[in-house]
């Protein structure tokens, strides 16, 4: 222990997700978000990527450790294996091809099945500055994620509409949810929802551990 | 994987026959593309990771190799005889290439002879006639994509409000290969229907004949040609995943029973059938379809100083190419990079019609694009990257078995190697090494 040192300070760590279909705009959404970059010729992902990036929420800091995972079929096995202690995710479709939204079900039931009951959802709706093109109506994404009680949103990566706010809102609701789970809980960090929390100055390892007990 | 230009590094990865590693990996003086297939992906990775750390001016293990110089056009003229064969059946050759490398010049001449297309000791005439059949066999998996981009075109939008789950009229148009591997693809087969005779092929054959015509003969000699030329068995490969078996099992499987004389046989299946699988998670054509031209758009130019022909493709031409294999959203980009992604969906689709177990997998197309760089006869590319695949294709498996198969290598070399480094991940949790999945499937 103590071989890793965190490069900074946070008093909180947490896991997010990024899935969806092949093509939909994961990996930018990621980019803008993480670097404030974005490109139009960026690889398919293959197997998985993470970026980590912190902001605040009230007085804290929250490190986002983001997990950027291929959208194909066929790496799903592998990418699954990622889901393991996330807290939160950020599901996406591109607004202009139906199927992407379509299997949006899918994905939800995949991460329903992997992780813990208390994640944070939100239903993304990338590459809403095609608007001549789009397929999916805000209306419908909308009734569906009322419907599956998760958060809503729609974005452009290449316009830098709404990624911020998208991430920002996923955070916070997690930090909303574990700082609730504290208070109900008190300091026994053992009582705590399994991969939520981790404290200032410990290592990534503390909470690969505590994600790890979980599994 | 790749291993780039770099001054600690040799530009030929050697082409080694034993001990179950496979390498093969060409670049000339200062290229940034080259291509290494391995089957022992430890090896490969670590000379990914050390190629990483040179940069931390830590020594390369090959820096220590004294670099040779990379086979010359010149060079390249004097290995033939007079009928065009390789002197002292190719040995002199791979030698050379092994130690040095390919002039950047004659890499589209000498990699189908790396890549198995032909055979080391095969004559000038030989080569003719397997090009010609191999030129005629390629053509007909275009017709059989256009075919059924064609059909699944009418029952949805390519680019419209769903996947292509609609059943589809009459089935696929594959003969030669075993329908039993062929299960999430179309499978059905049906007597050959007007619409096709009318369909616009862009070659002049009339795709009713070519279309059952059997084409074995040369999909066996290209296998034999493997086994000689690109030293393929390695020796922990069991024959399920061995590819060569697989591709020899679907050649043998398919068509040489069923004669050309009795393409009835092939007509199995009901003549309606689904192009979704029953699963609803399971890949099929259709997916493999979409996925190509979603990375075909976005396949990024770092070829373009390698290739300046297809770079100054002229805009007719490029649109022109992109209509033929449906390619859309590609407005954003210039006439060499539209060109170049209508060639990747072509030759991936016909891929993925050739080889339905693998289909296509993302990352196989950052695999094309050096071999459609540098090869500009669509067939003759098809055939080298079907020679590429025979050794990467295991990593593409659906069920995932091959990948981690070599993601475990990497674990345990880094294990035996490293065990400070090991015990480090291991407290990350991830000596199950994911995070080098890209490197090993690909080239960076």
């Amino acid at each position: 222990m103590g071989a890793y040192r965190a490069d900074e300070d946070y008093d909180y760590l947490f896991k997010v997700v990024l899935i969806g279909d092949s093509g939909v705009g994961k990996s930018n959404l990621l980019s803008r978000f993480t670097r404030n970059e974005f490109s139009l010729e960026s690889k398919s992902t293959i197997g998985v990527e993470f970026a980590t990036r912190s902001i605040h929420v009230d007085d804290k800091v929250v490190k986002a450790q983001i997990w950027d995972t291929a959208g194909q079929e066929r790496y799903r096995a592998i990418t699954s294996a990622y889901y393991r202690g996330a807290v939160g995710a950020l599901l996406v479709y591109d607004v202009t091809r139906h199927v992407t939204f379509e299997n949006v079900e899918r994905w939800l039931k995949e991460l329903r099945d992997h992780t813990d009951s208390n994640i944070v959802i939100m239903l993304v709706g990338n590459k809403a500055d095609l608007r001549h093109l789009r397929a999916v109506t805000t209306e419908d994404a909308k009734a569906f994620a009322e419907r599956e009680n998760t958060f809503f949103m729609e974005t452009s990566a290449l316009e830098s509409l709404n990624v911020e706010n998208a991430f920002t809102e996923v955070l916070t609701q997690i930090y909303r949810v574990v700082s609730r789970k504290a208070l109900e809980v008190g300091d026994d960090p053992a009582a705590l929802p399994k991969g939520q929390t981790i404290n200032v100055g410990d290592d990534v390892s503390a909470m690969k551990k505590v994600g790890c007990c979980s599994a | 994987m790749s291993i780039t230009g770099n001054n600690n590094i040799p530009h030929g990865i050697p082409l080694s026959s034993g001990g179950g590693g496979f390498w093969w990996a060409v670049a000339g003086p200062n290229s940034r593309i080259a291509l290494a297939v391995t089957a022992l992906a430890g090896i490969a990775v670590f000379a990914a990771l050390f190629y990483t750390t040179s940069r931390g001016h830590l020594k390369s293990p090959w820096s220590r190799r004294k670099r040779k110089h990379a086979l010359t056009p010149r060079q390249w003229g004097r290995l033939f005889t007079p009928d065009g064969k390789l002197h002292d059946g190719g040995v002199k050759f791979l030698k050379k290439v092994r130690s040095g490398g390919v002039d950047p010049s004659i890499r589209a001449e000498v990699w189908p002879f790396l890549l198995g297309v032909y055979e080391l000791n095969s004559s000038k005439e030989e080569r003719d006639t397997i090009r010609t059949q191999k030129r005629k066999e390629y053509e007909k998996l275009r017709r059989q994509c256009r075919w059924l981009l064609k059909h699944s075109n009418e029952s949805f939008k390519l680019n419209g409000s769903s996947e292509p789950s609609g059943n589809v009229d009459s089935g696929s148009l594959v003969q030669d290969m075993d329908s039993s591997s062929y299960e999430d693809v179309v499978s059905a087969r049906e007597s050959l229907s007007s619409e096709e005779r009318s369909l616009d092929v862009e070659y002049s054959d009339d795709p009713s004949s070519t279309l059952l015509e059997v084409d074995d003969n040369s999909r066996q000699q290209m296998t034999n040609t493997d086994a000689s030329a690109l030293n393929t068995e390695s020796s922990d490969s069991d024959s399920s995943e061995d590819p060569e078996a697989v591709i020899q099992a679907s050649s043998s499987s398919g068509q040489e029973n069923n004669g050309p004389d009795e393409p009835s046989k092939e007509f199995t299946s009901p003549s309606r059938t689904e192009l979704h699988s029953s699963a609803p998670a399971a890949e099929n054509f259709a997916t493999w379809q979409r996925i190509i031209r979603v990375d075909a758009v976005r396949a990024n130019s770092e070829w373009i100083p390698y290739s300046p022909s297809q770079a100054s493709v002229s805009e007719d031409r490029a649109r022109c190419s992109a209509e033929a294999v449906g390619l859309k959203d590609y407005e954003h980009l210039e006439p060499g990079r539209i060109f170049h992604a209508a060639r990747l969906v072509a030759i991936l689709e016909a891929y993925a019609l050739y080889d339905p177990e693998i289909g296509y997998c993302q990352g196989m197309s950052d695999l094309l694009s050096p071999i459609i760089t540098f090869i500009t006869e669509d067939h003759e590319a098809f055939w080298c990257f079907v020679g590429f695949m025979k050794k990467a294709r295991h990593n593409f498996r659906l069920d995932e078995v091959g990948i981690r198969r070599q993601l475990n290598i990497v674990s345990k070399i880094i294990k035996c190697k490293d065990s400070h480094l090991f015990r480090h991940l291991e407290k990350l949790q991830a000596e199950d090494c994911f995070f080098v999945y890209r490197m090993v499937v690909v080239r960076s």
